[in-house]
């Protein structure tokens, strides 16, 4: 369990009048319900109303935006209406596609930039045009693959080089409708060129994913497994937050693909829970709060193997600004991760 | 023990090596069985077939089953010592070919075990079906060696007799005790079924219906406490968070508009209840203008750091 009720330590700019203001109402209500009453019929509320803020646990920060110019030791980036300008080290690695130099990037890639966490305005790792596609398989032809991303993501669209395709077909064998998929590559628009398999396709079709694994008694403080991104559906690229696989199946979660549990045993969460993820790998770790549903995620039962080989399941399907502060390689598709619910 | 005692010892155990290994390729086969049911396919996953292409994988799948049902039968009807002695299918040879079989298979079974832990670290052996969820590891791997070696001593040797009563007797029934533990500790299996079997749904993963928890609400005390104060109900917020229901209703108190909070405990009877009345100025957005502590945040930032934008409101809700 987290040692506080859940301090908001790695979203301090999570300060939206939209999910922030719910998260801030639910974990008021929340935080009063169980407190002891101060007056009739009443709670003393107050000191509740504003969750305290740590300091973010990643040393170093993303940005993201699109290229202005990019020259061997200066990146700028246009975000938010306003022009950043970022330095760019002999250590500076960059991806496009695949490794490149990063005076391969140009004018009007979107990009995604970790900061180097020890010298000031200096870019580590730059992703540039990186796009994932993760859902059912709609309908294929000879051209494209229509994947269904969920109800709130619809439809996406991936394009498989020749290049890419031994690679993708020997983890995918099964690029038939029914069948999952979980690629990333080249984003252009609205379609994704398809180049790295991000998982190994499941044996099972989408509706036959296997039950959770049961144990005893209410063990699950803590949960392992694989933690994945996702581009934000309709939102800038840097908004934080994780999307939980498993919501309350009454209320319901809009993306519910089917009733099943999928294969890892998790409590039931809303928006505005709290969870703490931690990468295994990095050592990293921070408190972000629910900010959607990640039904699609709960059809995968494969594992990280990111460093050593993680429980089955995916975990946690974090923002990409998110995954990336917490020190995972967005061209690797996940990291091993251990999830604790804030209580 | 004498000389001729410990060989009497050796031979009743490679005696009751068959009917180990029969019981192992049976219940192997039956949980591979049983999971092929559940899921209503033979391509739910399991374990080595992974190795092979898609299109046989199915074929192999079922390839391993009919082999470890057939071994196992075979390895039974063999066994006894007046099968054994007998003419017919039923002889020496018929006994000593199954064990040839079953010691072939194991050996192949640990190369694709280990072929398997190589190329697939993350897919677990499928030997017993759902149970063997885990990784390949060591375990798995010595287990089926150690099979292999006991269908190979089991090659030749005498037809099952039960010992006569007497230490010699409880001496076999010790090593076979032995024997089994030596199985049950390089099984990671046997982990699995105990906790199936100990299984009591957890609060947290309880699927109760809505309808129940509003139920559960309107016949308690809490409800009737803070009736007065609700102006609706409808209610305005719902949500799950582990083992509690927290609703809310828009109410009135002291003139200013109120939010009436109930947390319902996720229990199918008697739930225990929580309820509070919380002034809807109380509710502020951290890092606001304003709200305390809103500009410290970003202070603290280590240099380098650019303030990501607001999350919007999610559409999952």
């Amino acid at each position: 369990m987290l040692g506080q009720i859940g301090d908001l330590t790695c979203c301090a700019h999570c300060t939206g009048l939209g999910t922030a203001e719910l998260i801030a109402r639910r974990r008021l209500l929340k935080a009063a319900v169980f407190a002891p009453p101060d007056g009739p019929g009443r709670a003393r509320a107050a000191g509740w109303a504003v969750p305290p803020h740590g300091r973010a646990v990643y040393p170093g920060g993303v940005l993201t935006g699109t290229v202005v110019d990019a020259r061997p030791h200066i990146l700028a980036i246009r975000r938010a209406g306003r022009e950043e300008r970022l330095a760019m080290m002999p250590s500076t690695r960059a991806w496009k596609g695949g490794q490149v130099d990063p005076i391969a990037l140009k004018t009007g890639d979107r990009v995604v930039v970790r900061l180097d966490p020890l010298r000031r305005g200096v870019a580590e790792r730059v992703w540039a045009n990186i796009g994932r596609v993760t859902g059912v398989i709609a309908e294929r032809d000879r051209e494209s693959i229509v994947v269904d991303a969920g109800k709130m993501k619809g439809s996406r669209v991936i394009v498989i080089p020749s290049r890419a395709a031994s690679r993708i077909q020997v983890r995918f064998p099964r690029l038939e409708p029914g069948y999952l998929i979980d690629v990333i590559g080249l984003r252009d628009g609205g379609v994704i060129e398809g180049l790295i398999p991000a998982t190994s396709q499941p044996a099972y079709s989408a509706d036959q994913v296997p039950r959770p694994p049961q144990a005893l008694g209410p063990a699950l403080d803590r949960i392992g497994g694989s933690a994945t991104w996702h581009e934000p559906a309709g939102e800038p690229d840097d908004v934080e937050g994780v999307a939980y696989p498993l919501f309350d199946p009454e209320p319901g979660c809009a993306e519910e693909p089917s009733r099943g549990l999928g294969c890892v045993r998790m409590p039931y969460l809303s928006v505005g829970s709290l969870l703490e993820v931690r990468n295994e790998c990095t050592g990293s770790s921070c408190v972000l709060p629910v900010t959607g549903c990640a039904a699609v995620a709960r059809l995968f039962c494969d594992r990280c193997v990111t460093c050593g080989t993680s429980p089955r399941g995916r975990v946690a399907d974090l923002a990409l600004a998110s995954f990336v502060a917490l020190g995972g390689e967005l061209e690797r598709g996940c990291f091993n991760a251990t999830i604790a619910v804030g209580r | 023990m004498t000389m001729h005692g410990m060989t009497g010892l050796v031979n009743d155990l490679r005696e009751v090596q068959a009917p180990v290994l029969a019981a192992m390729l049976l219940g192997a086969c039956a949980t591979k069985f049983s999971r092929v049911l559940r899921a209503g396919s033979l391509e739910a996953g399991l374990g080595p077939t992974e190795l092979f292409p898609l299109p046989l994988r199915r074929p192999a799948a079922m390839l391993v089953c009919a082999v470890e049902c057939a071994l196992g039968i075979a390895l039974t009807i063999t066994a006894p010592a007046a099968a054994r002695s007998g003419t017919g299918a039923l002889d020496g040879s018929a006994a000593d070919g199954a064990r040839i079989a079953a010691t072939a298979f194991f050996l192949v079974a640990m190369s694709a075990l280990i072929e398997l832990r190589g190329r697939r670290p993350d897919v677990g052996c499928g030997c017993f079906g759902d149970l063997s969820v885990r990784p390949v590891g060591a375990r798995s791997i010595t287990r089926s060696a150690l099979l292999a070696v006991a269908a190979l001593a089991s090659i030749g040797g005498p037809g099952l007799q039960l010992p006569p009563p007497g230490r010699g007797a409880a001496v076999l029934l010790a090593c076979l005790g032995v024997e089994f533990l030596i199985i049950v500790l390089l099984s990671p299996e046997v982990g699995e079924t105990l906790l199936r079997l100990g299984y009591a749904e957890p609060c947290e993963l309880r699927s109760i219906p809505v309808r129940h928890t509003l139920a559960a609400l309107r016949r308690s005390s809490h409800w009737r406490r803070q009736a007065s104060v609700i102006t609706s109900d409808v209610p305005a917020d719902m949500w799950r968070e582990l083992c509690w229901r927290y609703v809310t209703y828009p109410g009135r108190l002291d003139g200013a508009d109120a939010d009436v909070v109930f947390a319902v405990q996720m229990k199918q009877r008697r739930p225990a209840i929580q309820s509070a009345v919380v002034p809807r100025e109380t509710v502020a957005v951290p890092g606001e203008t304003g709200a305390p502590g809103a500009g410290k945040a970003a202070a603290d930032l280590p240099p380098g750091v650019v303030p990501l934008s607001a999350m919007p409101i999610s559409k999952a809700l």
